[in-house]
Formats: C-alpha cells, sequence, structure tokens
C-alpha cells in the first residue's frame, strides 16, 4: 500500500495514475494534508498491517509542512516506523531542503516531481523485493 | 527642514578654554564640556554628539589617547584635535591611530575652529547618510533576490505538474494520439522548466553566504552525468577523477558550474557525429581542483569566444537561452574560481576551470 501526501489535488492524481499503471504497489490512500495522513496512521499505529509500506510526502503544504510531519513521525511507535518507509516528493530545487530531507534518518530518499516510473523502480527494488 | 543644532563636546582640563569656548560658540552649536577624558566618555555613553574636540595635553589620558580608546566604541563623531604646541610624534600618532579629522593649534581662531566644527558636521551626514543607504540597498536587493526566489519556486510547481502530465500521457500510449501537440507541449514545458531553473540558479548565486562542505567529484561528476545524460544516450562519457586530497568547497555553486558544462557538451554534438564523446578529467590537489571538460561537438567561432560568458549572449543556430555559462562565470566569481575556454569550430571546446581548495 502507498500514502501519497500532498496538499495540490493534481499532483495527487498524476501521482496516484503514475503508480498505478507502473503496477508496482496494490493499493493507494490519499490525503491532502500531512495533519489528515499522521490521524490515519496514529489511528492503526498498533496495528502494522494495516498500515502503508511507501509514504510520498510533499515538502511545501500550508500549515503542517512535510519536515513537521517527520517531527511527528518520529514519535510513532518502532514497529510502525518498520512498517512504513517514507520518501520525499518534491518540486524544490532547493539546496537546503535537498539537504534536510536527506539528512533525516526516517527518509528513504527526496524524489523530485515529477514522479518517473525509474525513480519509483529503484525503491521498489531497494526496499520493496 | 530645521535641523536641531549640532551636539559639540569639548574636553580640555583648563577652565578657561572651556567658558572661552562656550562664550563663542554657544550660539551656533549644542555645547557639552567636559575637563577630562573620563568625564568626556561619561557625556559619550549619555547621548549621541556629533563632533568632538580634545586637547592634546590633559593629565592622566592625552587627547590622541583618549580619541584611540573610542575608535571601536563610538566610531561615528568626527574628531578634532586641539594642541598648544607643535608635537610632531603627536600629531603623527593622532593621524595614525586616532582617526582625526582636523588638528588646530592653540589659541585658536574663532572663524577657522568654527569652520573646522561645520566641515566636521558635513563629514559626519556624509557618513551616516552613506551608512543609511547602503542599508537600504541591501534591503531592497535581499527583498529581491527572495521575491524571484520565491516566484520562481511557485512558478515551477503547476509547470512540474504539466510535465507529469505528459510522462502520464506517453505512459497511457496516447503521445501521438493528437498530431505532434503533445510533443509540442513538452518541448514548450521544458523549454520554461530550463528558465526557471537559470532564474533560480542565478539568484542563489547571487547570495553571498558560502557554504564549505567536502566535495567527492566522482560522485558528483556521476550524479551530474545520470541527470543530464537521458536527453542523449548515444554519447560516451570518459571520467577521469583523481583526488589523493580531502576537497572544501561550495558545493551548490560546484554543482551549477559543473552541471551546466557537462550539460552544454551534451547538447552541443554534431548530429553527424558517429563517436560524440565528453571527457571529465578532474585533478585535485591540496590547493586546488583542476577540471577539464571536452567535447567532440559543434565547437565555437573563434569571434564568439570572448562573448560567450555575457548574460543574454546567443547564437543564431542553437537552442541556448544565453545564461548557462553565464550562471557559471558569476558562480566561479564567487568562489575565486578560474576558467579558461579553447575551442575550434566543428572539432569540439574544451574549458578548464580551476577551483580553489578551502581545506
Amino acid at each position: 500500500m502507498v500514502m501519497l501526501i500532498d496538499d495540490n489535488i493534481i499532483d495527487l492524481k498524476i501521482n496516484a495514475k503514475i503508480i498505478l499503471l507502473s503496477k508496482l504497489f496494490g493499493e493507494i490512500i490519499q490525503f491532502q494534508s500531512a495533519e489528515e495522513a499522521l490521524n490515519f496512521l496514529h489511528h492503526y499505529r498498533n496495528q502494522p498491517e494495516k498500515l502503508p509500506d511507501l509514504i510520498l510526502l510533499d515538502i511545501q503544504m500550508p500549515e503542517m509542512d512535510g519536515f513537521d510531519f517527520l517531527d511527528k513521525y518520529k514519535n510513532f511507535p518502532a514497529a510502525a516506523k518498520e512498517k512504513s518507509l517514507i520518501a520525499m516528493l518534491s518540486s524544490t530545487l532547493d539546496f537546503g531542503d535537498i539537504k534536510k530531507a536527506e539528512a533525516n534518518p526516517y527518509v528513504l530518499k527526496l524524489l523530485k516531481k515529477p514522479l518517473s516510473t525509474l525513480e519509483l523502480d529503484k525503491i521498489f527494488n531497494a526496499y520493496f523485493k | 527642514m530645521t535641523r536641531s543644532p549640532v551636539k559639540v563636546l569639548y574636553i580640555d582640563d583648563e577652565e578657561n578654554n572651556l567658558l572661552a569656548f562656550k562664550a563663542s560658540f554657544r550660539r551656533q552649536y549644542e555645547i557639552y564640556t567636559a575637563n577630562s577624558a573620563a568625564e568626556g566618555l561619561k557625556v559619550l555613553q549619555n547621548l549621541s554628539v556629533e563632533v568632538i574636540i580634545a586637547d592634546q595635553k590633559m593629565p592622566h589620558t592625552t587627547g590622541v589617547e583618549f580619541f584611540k580608546s573610542i575608535t571601536d566604541t563610538y566610531p561615528d563623531p568626527i574628531r578634532i584635535l586641539l594642541t598648544g604646541y607643535t608635537d610632531i610624534a603627536a600629531l603623527a600618532d593622532a593621524i595614525n591611530h586616532g582617526d582625526i579629522y582636523r588638528y588646530i593649534t592653540k589659541p585658536w581662531n574663532d572663524l577657522e575652529l568654527h569652520n573646522s566644527i561645520k566641515n566636521a558636521h558635513d563629514a559626519y551626514r556624509a557618513k551616516i547618510d552613506l551608512r543609511n543607504k547602503v542599508l537600504e540597498l541591501e534591503k531592497t536587493n535581499d527583498e529581491l533576490n527572495r521575491f524571484i526566489y520565491s516566484i520562481s519556486h511557485e512558478l515551477r510547481a503547476p509547470l512540474v505538474s504539466v510535465i507529469g502530465i505528459v510522462n502520464l500521457v506517453k505512459m497511457e500510449g496516447l503521445y501521438h494520439s493528437s498530431g505532434e501537440y503533445w510533443e509540442l507541449i513538452e518541448s514548450c514545458s521544458s523549454k520554461l522548466d530550463y528558465y526557471i531553473q537559470k532564474t533560480l540558479q542565478y539568484y542563489k548565486n547571487n547570495k553571498n553566504v558560502s557554504d564549505k562542505s567536502q566535495i567527492d567529484f566522482q560522485r558528483l561528476v556521476d550524479e551530474i552525468i545520470d541527470l543530464y545524460a537521458y536527453t542523449d544516450r548515444d554519447t560516451t562519457f570518459n571520467v577521469n577523477i583523481k583526488q589523493p586530497y580531502q576537497f572544501m568547497g561550495d558545493a551548490f555553486r560546484i554543482e551549477v558550474i559543473l552541471g551546466n558544462l557537462i550539460s552544454n557538451a551534451i547538447k552541443y554534438q554534431k548530429s553527424s557525429e558517429q563517436n560524440k564523446s565528453v571527457d571529465i578529467t578532474i585533478e585535485v590537489s591540496s590547493f586546488a581542483a583542476e577540471i577539464l571538460i571536452a567535447d567532440n561537438g559543434l565547437g565555437i567561432l573563434n569571434e564568439h569566444l570572448e562573448k560567450i560568458f555575457t548574460q543574454f549572449f546567443k547564437t543564431k543556430n542553437n537552442k541556448g537561452s544565453g545564461l548557462g555559462l553565464f550562471i557559471v562565470k558569476e558562480a566561479l566569481n564567487k568562489i575565486n574560481g578560474k576558467i579558461d575556454v579553447s575551442s575550434s569550430l566543428d572539432q569540439g571546446t574544451t574549458f578548464k576551470i580551476t577551483i580553489p581548495n578551502a581545506g
């Protein structure tokens, strides 16, 4: 299962479709804010089987941005964090953002928008095979 | 506009001089007097004066010693030294260390002293005005940079969505479904994205902060080739990197420099060429990194060579923006690097870059 978190509804649509066409993952769930996504994760924090395998997290979002999300995420139970791996997904070219994302222990990688199947393949082969 | 009178502080151990000074100038200036350096300092601590006049010969602290002692704490007031005799040593010391504006001998001539105070005040105003102007300019510049930077980000987000949609069209096999329209949308979008990226690079380079981090040239070059080579799969890269020393430098600017040069080397190939190649040679010493980027592409006309680093210089026949090499040059300026180019038409171009090792 993949969880998409992005305030932009068009990007949610595009990325969901790309993941669907890649056939690498099963179910796709979408959230338009980091807060809603956190509520979902919190609800199932003790049932790892109901948690997504991969979270694709946007950086620039109103109110709670991607980095704020990560701050909250680090307090989740270890089993939940082991189940749900995170990749950030952003159109940023900001060196600071890129460095900050890659320095975060819960972030596998910062993917650049538009999401490409090639990058998705790489993540799948490295972590989900 | 009426200005408040100029505030003048006069320090002298002889009470008579203080009284005479007050009598002569109290109508023109707001006068504060002190009979020792210590008393003078107390005045400075309580209000900001514009001109300080001090007698050289005072017990405990001389006028020059006093001026020296306040160079860091009160740098703004303009200083005038008064002395009763010609003391060359004191004079030299005053000029070299006390930041003295005028040197006046005692007994003073009222008109001369009055003119000196007036000039000193003008100098004070000029100094303060200049500083305010510089601050103002820095602020405007900073705002402009931040504005361009954030607007570029905002423009790029929806553009990247468009490129994502074109990718989806390709994945679903619809790319050729409407004649060449999708292809045109794709080429316009990537051109726009290119301009936005160059704008961002330019404005980021304009910011003065330069960070120093460790640079692994092999990794950096591999990443850049990975990023740009998808535009042209038939170019051979010969990468030869010798890095026996640790290299410290500005990661952002070095990536911008190498990225622009390598993507140019890929872009300006001859379509007829069977063996397109780009050679990248980097040698790192404890002083500098010497980088050679050579291609066997189109080459540059001799008369164009000196113009290629100018902003918006383009040639008729190619698809450049006139920004890439300009940004390279600007980025090198910021990190004290050098660039040389040699080229012959139809044979290829070689760029040689030297970047100092900050480690």
